[in-house]
């Protein structure tokens, strides 16, 4: 490797030589500051990353959302001779499924704060009881989907209804993938305790189930209540 | 049994694919063959199938990307020759292959050969540029990898099986619906960039985390080498739009297997909401491959001229800019399909209003070489080739960019040459002078210089005396993807074209060898030093190849261009720093999750493909299994102990005194 | 790594205030903090959507005003939910969290808003109203 040049090093080393006292330096790598840079204090701890890349996680899911929102919203009057959506909302079960998920995020935040308390047997009562009211609000929805499909009117009936019913069921879809990571976060939550990255999986799965309800807002309001209103 | 998976999937009555497809498996059989012959499988599994360390997956995306290269490179000889050969004739390819092969050849081109090169580039160099020692989620990062090369080994699974979509790189509705495409092909165009899609995410995510979160002290954000901003700014795209392609192609999914209908062209289907939503994705996409090339034409630029980034500042701001309007000009891809005056003028002019970033750049790397010591190595020729060709393919892209001329030449050749210009001009030619700029850091020996300027000026003058073509024949009114051609007076042009693609061929040749002599010669190429280019970031703090901890200590960072702050102090005071108090060091344990729920998820895809609904719950049901089981693990990390980091260390600080006593001694001869 | 093990809650007093903080967590609280931001959140949620649900059922709102009532309605609630269920703060210790939200409302916006105004103008300029049998002019 005797062959390669290090030009800028050797200039470098020419105005060392030149001019030792930096004197005619007008350098981009401003004078050596002392200490360690300006409050960088270097890598975050674990528990910020893990939380921080999940939240980036959780970014990219609303956007698959919002696309879905984008075509529910772009196929809105596609009805096809088929019902529109102020014939098919059911607005009292709406109001049910609403109320569940809204207690679930209640139980799930309050299930967080025996976690940070160190309470095992309150973080498992409250995660299960975050559990039981998803199963009911999947449980409604699918009654709900089976009811329609009774009565002919599913997603291949019209442009509106697979808008619907792929976004609704998307949601709905989510709620059960997070009811199975509740139950595996229950049974490591049970077998480990509190090791660290039980509480790093449990602050993901608290964002988690907050974001679904939030997302569940734009659902039940654009969806549901708005179409509830006759055109 | 087998849904819709028989004998009649595989071409035995088509000589080209089946011809290929034997060869193909010929030489992997051959290779695995060979591997468990000499006993490397252990090694594999160990170092590499497994591996968690952002070097080696970087490494292994890096080649996945240069092998989708070649087969998208064979598809182009192809069509290049099957459109000389097939004027006023037909050829040999007939259309339902040939439509096949332009498909393949974007999708590969951009999925799975562009994509895996940049992200194994940002895999490779962040944390070194950023002084830490891995990313921040090295098992997940394993995932990715192979979920995207899954999503690659079933589209190459097309070959010889079934048959690969022939709707085009991006698989417009109505055609792509069942009703008119009902053949396997789009379905394995789907899963196969459903899949790779996850892992690309995965990668973004990754890459933005460890951006945000993981510097190394006083490393601010000012501070950062330009390639990792621009690396921020892709991986940021890819979280704002890789989730658009997820749900677009997944509402095409529904509407395929389950008879939705998002974009049909009956029962209130929309056709153009498609469009509108693969566009959104599509246009960051090209932004996600071009960035992170400009910034490695910055890395380039700055070290070869011996001086530092002209306008650092404004680079940033400019990548950011880039960064954001770009998620706001996606309609000028379809311009010509129905929005009016309004809307179009409104992407019209957000489109040309990203050339001022980009000018910005193209300005501060013309400044960066001026008045600098330029030594034309083999990654500056690039960058040189790189500002000519990419300047032509930004001005006919401006061009474009405008609603009525865009109604003149909209899917004619000239826009498929204002693409080559910007995609192989920005994206392919980083890539190479990366390649060649940071190969020691990787394998620790260098590249032979010779063969790679004859592997540059090959593909420079090939590309250019394939594409100008190009563009002249679509000026005469030749639209894209013809099969076969009735108007003799394009003849000439589609020879010459066919001529450059003969010394793109050489170029290629040429790389190889070099490649390959290099790695024969490697003892003489040694780079003891760690630093062989004079270089002024981080990464040339390593030895190389660099530690599986990068760094022993974590540096502390004083103000830009980290790693030549350092360098100039131990010029000054003629030593290098005290030896720091060495501590263990907790490095991630490898893992074979990524490659356990690739193989499943593949045979998922596979299986969904074929309609074999059992082995499809079955593979879900694996990969998701193995997943669990990995997430029980209750051991994620290794120490390894004081005296090895010191041990490591010692050797890399000797190198670095051996390269000052060098340098005293070029400076003694000044 | 062993840099990245280091966990400030482990270390009781020592705790950094230049640390960020990930998204949804706080600074260390007493257990009466988290239940009292849960209730909060839980009061104003069930008033916000009581109050949607009763401007979708009643005519408490002029007609027309209905839609943009109700998305004002979802907007606040959703405000509740990221304040006190997912404990978004204006701190500097969220910044990050914060910018990274902004970046994703922005796309969502971009996505959604662009969606609508572009396709509302093919429609309006290419496609017959959907709901029609698609016929040519009479000549």
């Amino acid at each position: 490797m005797s062959g390669v040049e290090l030009p800028a090093s050797t200039e470098a080393l020419r105005r060392v030589r030149e001019d030792p006292h930096r004197l005619g330096h007008v350098g981009h790598a401003r004078a050596p500051a002392l200490g360690a840079g300006h409050g960088e204090t270097g890598p975050a701890s674990k528990r910020i990353i893990v939380g921080y890349g999940f939240w980036l996680f959780l970014l990219s899911d609303i956007v698959i959302f919002s696309c879905f929102f984008a075509a529910f919203a772009v196929q809105r009057g596609a009805t096809a001779g088929g019902p529109t959506m102020h014939q098919i909302v059911d607005v009292p079960r709406v109001a049910l499924e609403t109320g569940a998920l809204l207690l679930s995020s209640y139980t799930c935040g309050l299930s967080f704060a025996a976690t940070n308390a160190k309470n095992l047997l309150w973080t498992q009562v409250f995660l299960f009881l975050t559990g039981l009211l998803g199963l009911a609000f999947v449980l409604m929805e699918a009654q709900e989907f089976y009811g329609l499909a009774m009565q002919g009117i599913t997603p291949q009936r019209s442009g509106l209804l697979s808008a619907f019913f792929g976004l609704v069921g998307l949601h709905g879809l989510h709620v059960t993938i997070g009811g199975l990571w509740l139950a595996t976060m229950m049974a490591q939550v049970q077998l480990k305790g509190f090791r660290r990255e039980i509480i790093h999986r449990l602050i993901c799965f608290n964002l988690f189930w907050h974001a679904l309800d939030i997302v569940w807002i734009g659902i039940f309001t654009i969806v549901y209540l708005i179409g509830s209103v006759p055109a | 049994m087998f849904g819709r998976l028989d004998w009649s999937a595989v071409p035995f009555d088509q000589p080209i694919p089946l011809i290929t497809s034997v060869i193909i498996i010929l030489v992997v059989v051959g290779a695995v063959a060979l591997v468990a012959v000499k006993g490397w499988t252990p090694y594999l599994w160990r170092e590499w199938i497994t591996s968690v360390d952002h070097k080696r997956i970087g490494v292994m995306y890096i080649l996945l990307g240069v092998l989708m290269l070649l087969r998208g490179f064979a598809d182009a000889i192809m069509m290049r020759t099957q459109q000389a050969v097939a004027i006023n004739a037909q050829g040999y390819l007939p259309p339902e292959h040939y439509n096949q092969i332009f498909t393949a050849h974007g999708t590969i081109m951009i999925l799975f050969g562009a994509m895996p090169l940049v992200i194994g580039f940002m895999n490779f160099l962040v944390p070194l540029q950023l002084g830490v020692r891995d990313v921040a989620f090295p098992t997940f990062n394993s995932v990715g990898f192979w979920l995207t090369a899954s999503g690659a080994l079933l589209v190459n699974v097309s070959l010889f099986v079934g048959e690969f979509a022939r709707t085009g790189w991006l698989p417009y509705p109505p055609l792509s619906e069942a009703t008119y495409t009902p053949g396997v092909g789009v379905d394995y165009y789907l899963w196969a960039v459903q899949i790779s899609g996850v892992g690309t995410l995965i990668a973004g995510i990754n890459i933005v985390t460890t951006v945000l979160k993981m510097r190394c002290p006083g490393m601010g954000y000012l501070r950062m080498p330009m390639f990792t901003w621009t690396a921020l700014a892709s991986s940021m795209l890819i979280i704002a739009v890789f989730p658009v392609l997820t749900a677009t192609l997944a509402m095409l999914t529904l509407d395929r297997y389950a008879g939705f209908h998002f974009f049909t062209n009956t029962a209130g289907g929309n056709p153009m909401m498609f469009v509108n939503l693969i566009w959104a994705w599509g246009h960051p996409e090209v932004y996600i491959l071009v960035l992170p090339a400009f910034g490695i034409f910055s890395e380039v630029f700055s070290t070869f001229s011996g001086k530092p980034l002209f306008g650092y500042r404004s680079m940033v701001a400019a990548t950011l800019f880039i960064c954001v309007v770009s998620l706001m000009v996606w309609l000028h891809h379809f311009f010509t399909m129905g929005a009016g005056a309004a809307v179009n003028t409104f992407f019209g002019i957000a489109s040309s209003v990203i050339a001022v970033g980009t000018g910005v750049k193209i300005y501060n790397w013309i400044f960066t070489m001026y008045g600098g010591r330029v030594r034309f190595e083999g990654p500056m020729l690039w960058s040189m080739g790189f500002i000519f060709t990419f300047i032509i393919g930004g001005l006919t892209g401006v061009l474009l960019a405008v609603p009525p001329a865009d109604f003149l030449v909209h899917n004619s050749m000239f826009l498929v040459a204002h693409f080559h210009n910007v995609i192989v001009g920005g994206v392919v030619f980083a890539i190479f002078a990366g390649l060649e700029f940071w190969f020691p850091k990787a394998f620790g020996f260098r590249l032979y210089p010779g063969w790679g300027k004859v592997a540059f000026w090959c593909a420079f003058l090939g590309f250019w005396v394939t594409f100008t073509p190009l563009y002249v024949l679509g000026l005469m009114g030749m639209t894209r993807r013809l099969q076969h051609i009735d108007i003799p007076e394009w003849r000439p042009w589609l020879y010459v074209s066919v001529a450059g693609v003969g010394i793109i061929i050489l170029g290629v040749i040429a790389q190889v060898l070099q490649l390959v002599l290099s790695i024969r010669d490697r003892d003489k190429l040694r780079d003891e030093t760690g630093d062989p280019w004079d270089g002024r970031s981080l990464e040339w703090a390593t030895p190389s190849p660099a530690p599986f901890f990068n760094f022993a200590v974590m540096p502390n960072v004083e103000g830009e261009e980290a790693y030549w702050g350092i360098k100039q102090r131990a010029i000054e005071t003629q030593a290098l720093g005290p030896e720091p108090k060495y501590e263990p060091i907790e490095m991630p344990l490898n893992s074979p999750v990524g490659v356990v729920t690739a193989f499943f998820t593949f045979f998922f895809g596979f299986s969904m493909i074929w309609h074999i609904w059992w082995l499809a719950g079955l593979a879900l049901a694996a990969a998701y299994a193995g997943f669990v089981v990995f997430a029980w693990r209750d051991v994620h990390e290794f120490h390894v102990p004081v005296e090895e980091v010191a041990r490591i260390d010692r050797a890399r600080r000797a190198s670095r005194e051996a390269l000052l006593a060098r340098l005293r001694q070029q400076g003694a001869e000044l | 790594m062993s840099d990245l093990d280091y966990d400030p809650r482990q270390y009781e007093g020592r705790l950094d205030h230049h640390e960020d903080h990930a998204p949804g967590d706080e600074p260390e609280e007493s257990a009466g903090h988290w239940v009292l931001n849960a209730n909060l959140g839980l009061l104003f949620s069930v008033i916000l959507t009581a109050a949607a649900f009763g401007v979708a059922a009643t005519r408490v709102v002029w007609g027309p005003a209905v839609a943009d009532a109700l998305i004002v309605l979802a907007v606040a609630q959703m405000g509740v939910h990221l304040v006190f269920f997912l404990h978004v703060t204006t701190g500097p210790d969220n910044t990050n969290n914060v910018l990274a939200l902004a970046f994703g409302i922005l796309v969502v916006f971009l996505i959604v808003l662009g969606s609508i105004w572009i396709m509302d103008n093919i429609n309006q300029n290419m496609m017959p109203p959907t709901n029609q049998p698609m016929e040519m002019a009479p000549p």
